[in-house]
């Protein structure tokens, strides 16, 4: 058995000057290493998801306290999910873009379940979605999400469903390759 | 990953600007199809042409698919034909230019260029004979195109040549009267003409170049115009120098270049054959949205062929090259920005409110690719006039060192100020006058080579 465990810890406040600090020193005062970190700010709020390795002598019940901690000297609340890491999963490399990534672009009027809708579609073609933005644009509302279709079929079997979907729901989309978009905004060529 | 602005900023240039790969353009070597008869020669090059470009539209249009960006024209370019067929007599080369229509109609391509020579230093039997079929050649096919390449700077230009093609020029207008002349379209005149350009009427798989390949011509002057206009609103007109819209103009080029290198590239690799070039030429359509002539009006001239029309286009065609040269690892062809009057509809229309001039036009043609290109002039205009405005561009490609052509269509029967209708894609087009007509028989009677430049001694 090693001696160390990973634990995926998931972070959530209002944003403000300090949270990463006060985050990071709790972890290393249990002797915890950060491994990858990923964050975002949306609307003032800000998101934090990491991976520490800790000591086995180190439990889930440990950092919460830990965390707990740092949040109650803190000005305003952090909460902190922490979860035991499946060591199977963390063989995995991040996602990022590979000769099955396309784009989807979704355009229609601002509805409820528009995320809902279009997200139903990646699921039953077995899409993998590796990043989702929205957006508004000349008064409509677009949705971006960038999608691994390793795993799917038939492109063109998605393609034609696509056609399908965009009539019965009223949103326009577009399918396109990863690659377009990085030959015309990156300076390296993507060639394979 | 690349940020959502960015990708919505693509996607618009594709859906709602006009971005798209104007053209791929097979080329093919036909050097070994010559055979003993013309019937054995004409079976060898279709049945190579079948081959090669068998699957190339439908190559086109998968790998169209699943970009998203349109690929509008498929084409194939060929050895020019006088190559090819030296040895057969104009009938022949009739023969040979039916069979290449039947190629290209049978793998679904839009137009075959390559019926064609190159006579700058002196023509020989057989460029003659290529030469005299013209006419009927062109007459008789839908998609095959031709050219001849009269002058280079390195060997002067064959003014006994441009005698000659002012007359095929005015032949190919009155066989083909009731379609206003349009088999006129099909034939350019060049001097320093390149052998991988993919663009017609003027195409060809020039001698130098490999057993196959890929080549290809973007197209986004509705791009390039919608961002002047952007960075114009952003930043306002009173706070902008020239130098800013030219660093637009070349961001620009770069974004636009980079999709035809990149579908380019996934053609050449579906159909296992080398990719040659990009040609960044901005291309106009006569579709809105799609214009060069445009592109002149926003860098700031209220009509087309206004002073400062020739410094604007200076300034573009240099902004496209940066841009471009810098998004792609092989660039050829033309590779300058376009003023085609017919294809272009603020051009035509520059034209037909008398903004723009034939003289005016030849002047940009000298800082801009291509030449005086999809003019519609009066069918009266005499062949010797013809010959002499093709020998003036002819002068302005070999002094500087640069590839001009000359593409212009007599429309019988009508005159200045009156239009034509060519169909298709082409609106109505203005027929452009020609000043002083009939005052250069003497010069052209003489015929016979304009020599080098001195500076085309390079050693």
């Amino acid at each position: 058995m090693s001696d160390t465990q990973h634990f995926v810890i998931s972070i959530i406040s209002r944003d403000r000057i300090g949270i990463i600090y006060e985050v990071t020193k709790a972890i290393s005062e249990l002797e915890g290493n950060i491994a990858e970190v990923r964050q975002s700010v949306l609307s003032g709020y800000f998101t934090m998801i990491l991976l520490a390795s800790f000591p086995s002598t180190v439990n889930q019940r440990a950092i919460e306290r830990k965390l707990a901690e740092a949040d109650s000297h803190s000005e305003s609340a952090i909460e902190a999910v922490v979860r035991k890491a499946d060591e199977s999963a963390l063989s995995k490399s991040s996602s990022s873009a590979s000769e099955h990534t396309y784009v989807l672009t979704a355009t229609g009027n601002d509805r409820i379940g528009f995320v809902a809708t279009m997200t139903s579609f990646c699921v039953r073609h077995n899409a993998n979605i590796l990043d989702l933005s929205t957006t508004v644009s000349d008064g409509a509302y677009v949705m971006i999400l960038v999608i691994d279709l390793n795993h799917t079929v038939s492109i063109n079997d998605v393609r034609r469903d696509l056609q399908q979907f965009s009539l019965e729901n009223n949103i326009k989309v577009v399918l396109q390759h990863y690659d377009i978009f990085r030959a015309l905004n990156e300076i390296n060529l993507p060639i394979r | 990953m690349i940020r959502p602005e960015e990708i919505l900023n693509t996607v618009d240039m594709i859906q709602k600007e006009n971005l798209d790969v104007r053209a791929v353009t097979m080329g093919i070597s036909l050097l070994d199809c010559h055979r003993a008869t013309v019937e054995q020669t004409c079976e060898a090059i279709k049945d190579k042409i079948k081959r090669h470009a068998g699957n190339l539209v439908a190559t086109c249009e998968a790998v169209s698919a699943e970009y998203s960006v349109p690929v509008v024209n498929k084409r194939v370019s060929i050895t020019p034909i006088a190559h090819v067929g030296a040895g057969f007599d104009a009938a022949g080369f009739v023969k040979i230019a039916k069979a290449l229509d039947e190629a290209a109609a049978e793998i679904g391509i839009d137009f075959l260029g390559g019926f064609s020579a190159d006579v700058s230093s002196g023509a020989t039997l057989g460029d003659y004979e290529l030469i005299a079929s013209i006419p009927e050649a062109l007459t008789c096919t839908k998609k095959v195109c031709a050219s001849v390449n009269v002058g280079t700077t390195r060997s002067g230009i064959n003014m006994d040549a441009v005698v000659l093609l002012g007359r095929t020029v005015k032949d190919l207008a009155e066989r083909s009267s009731e379609q206003g002349g349009f088999a006129a379209a099909k034939f350019v005149i060049f001097t320093n003409q390149p052998g991988d350009n993919p663009f017609m009427a003027g195409a060809i798989h020039g001698l130098g170049q490999p057993e196959i390949v890929i080549n290809v011509g973007v197209s986004g002057p509705g791009v390039i115009a919608r961002a002047l206009e952007r960075r114009i609103a952003q930043a306002g007109s009173e706070n902008l120098g020239l130098h800013d819209l030219a660093e637009e103009i070349k961001r620009t080029a770069f974004r636009v270049t980079r999709c035809g290198e990149l579908i380019g590239r996934q053609v050449a690799r579906a159909l296992n054959v080398p990719f040659g070039v990009v040609d960044l030429s901005l291309a106009p359509t006569p579709n809105v949205g799609d214009s060069v002539g445009e592109i002149i009006q926003i860098l700031g001239v209220d009509a087309i062929g206004a002073p400062g029309s020739t410094a604007i286009v200076a300034l573009l065609n240099d902004a496209v090259k940066k841009g471009g040269a810098f998004a792609s690892q092989s660039v050829g062809g033309l590779s300058g920005a376009f003023i085609p009057v017919c294809e272009d509809q603020a051009l035509a229309n520059a034209v037909r409110d008398e903004s723009l001039v034939l003289e005016k036009l030849e002047a940009m043609t000298s800082v801009c690719s291509v030449g005086l290109d999809m003019i519609a002039i009066p069918g009266s205009v005499d062949a010797e006039t013809i010959s002499a405005i093709i020998a003036d561009e002819m002068a302005i490609g070999m002094i500087n060192n640069k590839t001009t052509a000359v593409r212009v269509i007599p429309v019988p029967g009508k005159e200045a100020g009156e239009f034509v209708s060519f169909g298709g894609l082409f609106g109505e087009s203005a027929i452009a006058p020609v000043r002083n007509a009939g005052k250069s028989a003497r010069f052209i009677q003489f015929a016979g080579k304009i020599p080098a430049p001195i500076h085309s001694l390079r050693n």
